[in-house]
């Protein structure tokens, strides 16, 4: 099958792939943005217990979670407009691009929502009721006190998932987005040098899955250190307790093959 | 165009003869992964000199790539060494032979060794230290250790993300059908294809998807509570 193997054509490929890069990166910049609105949406009626919408998000979270993300694609992409039609709304004109940041969102939604909730009940009960004490609203509670507190449990988690989704949209080409993977199936089909291209894929996405796990370990050591230094201050024993939480918090969150998952 | 529900049932039957499949993938993936895992993770728990370092490699370059990517590489690069070797060697097999679901089985079974060993190395993480000691002290060898108090009990501790990674890898034998292996996603298409109902045909499959999830979930709970059940008889 295809040419016999050429060193010549993995830097080639590596050089033309990198441009469809910004493509593949901005479906999972979009989809994470998007989808970290959807996720806090979606966790806080769980959080809240708020009763009809509480079942409503538990439905949602487990068809994300209970479907694989192939075919929340077509299904998307197939589905959607006929939906709309019913509403008269016309999307056959829409690019898929939409279509295909969309669904990664509502994925990735479901998944950051779990991180959400999980990283909201870590924070210390006691903060809430220190907040509410000096007159805060619920509201104030939550942005002023909990939020913060939570994006810093949650990062490991995050990283996790940004990861997860980076390596999920190489999905998207079968909807014909000519993302990295798209790219490189057009090429390999060109020059028939089938293994030479999908290395040279696989390096560019190693590359990137392994900058943003050190990126991200950059942010969480300066958020850890931070929190040591307030710490050391006043209670020693409460880094240790955080780290602690941390640690309980983070293997729930297997993704498995993709995903992540994985 | 109007939702038609006789044709989501009638997706949803013809749906049915790829779930084998899809569960052959994901059960054979799971053991080889499971098998590998554990493998990679005794070495890189004990830092086995030259293995060591392979193995994390290993495990980074896998988790850090597309599943995706693993079966083309596989499904393209397998085929010519398998070819080149039999050349060299004067044999007659050839690379054809194998089926393409063979590919699927190699490619998904080398993910889910790399995320398996992250598994089972938590697994075997959580059991107490004081457990491989107090083995040691009754005079069993490291090996016995390990098979005998070690592992059961690591498995037990990661059975949840154990459960994870089967639903990981059921949803990612979708992804069979980029190397022309009819699992669900694959057979929803060709359904598809007699009357472009292309939403009900992945409607029934995502229903189909949900509900294996749903029996899976169901499962590894029953088998926790099992194993809870039987680790609190067991220690005190």
């Amino acid at each position: 099958m295809g040419e016999p193997f050429d060193f010549h054509y993995l830097l080639d490929y590596l050089v033309k792939l990198v441009p469809t890069l910004q493509m593949t990166l901005l479906i999972v910049a979009c989809s994470i943005v998007i989808g970290l609105g959807i996720g806090l949406v979606v966790a806080l009626p769980q959080l809240y217990k708020i009763p009809v919408l509480r079942r409503l998000s538990q439905v949602y979270l487990s068809f994300f979670r209970g479907t694989p993300i192939l075919i929340q694609l077509f299904l998307f992409y197939y589905g959607l407009p006929e939906i709309l039609k019913l509403v008269y709304v016309d999307v056959s004109k829409v690019p898929a691009l939409y279509f295909v940041i969309l669904t990664y969102a509502l994925h990735s939604g479901a998944y950051l929502s779990e991180m959400i909730r999980a990283a909201v009940g870590a924070v210390d009960r006691g903060q809430v009721e220190a907040a509410y004490a000096v007159g805060m609203t619920g509201f104030q509670a939550f942005t002023r006190i909990v939020l913060p507190q939570a994006t810093a449990i949650s990062l490991p988690v995050f990283s996790n998932l940004v990861i997860a989704n980076l390596k999920d949209t190489s999905l998207a080409f079968s909807l014909g987005i000519m993302e990295l993977t798209g790219k490189s199936q057009t090429l390999a089909v060109m020059s028939r040098h089938f293994v030479e291209t999908y290395i040279s894929l696989a390096i560019i996405y190693f590359v990137i899955s392994y900058g943003l796990e050190k990126l991200f370990h950059l942010v969480e050591r300066k958020l850890l250190r931070h929190e040591r230094q307030i710490v050391s201050d006043e209670k020693p024993s409460r880094y240790r307790k955080w780290k602690q939480r941390r640690f309980a918090l983070s293997p729930g969150f297997g993704r498995g093959g993709q995903e992540n998952e994985a | 165009m109007k939702l038609d529900f006789g044709f989501i049932w009638t997706a949803f039957i013809a749906l049915l003869p790829a779930v084998p499949t899809a569960l052959a993938i994901t059960a054979v993936s799971v053991f080889c992964g499971l098998i590998i895992g554990t493998a990679v993770a005794v070495i890189r728990l004990y830092k086995v000199p030259v293995l060591y370092p392979i193995a994390s490699a290993y495990v980074t370059v896998i988790r850090g790539t597309p599943m995706l990517t693993h079966l083309f590489i596989i499904y393209f690069g397998l085929p010519m060494l398998i070819d080149g070797a039999t050349d060299s060697l004067g044999l007659s097999f050839r690379s054809v032979s194998i089926p393409m679901i063979g590919f699927a089985y190699i490619s998904f079974s080398i993910t889910a060794g790399a995320y398996m060993s992250e598994v089972v190395r938590s697994g075997l993480l959580a059991v107490n230290r004081g457990q491989i000691e107090a083995a040691y002290s009754i005079g069993m060898t490291t090996f016995q250790a390990m098979r005998r108090i070690i592992l059961p009990q690591a498995f037990a501790a990661s059975l949840p993300n154990l459960s994870n990674m089967v639903i990981g890898m059921l949803h990612g034998s979708t992804l069979a059908f980029t190397v022309s292996v009819v699992e669900i996603n694959a057979k929803a298409q060709i359904v598809a294809t007699t009357n472009w109902k292309f939403f009900e045909a992945y409607l029934a499959a995502a229903l189909l998807f949900w509900g294996l999830t749903f029996l899976i979930e169901r499962l590894t709970a029953l088998a926790e509570r099992r194993f809870n059940l039987y680790n609190r008889g067991g220690v005190s």
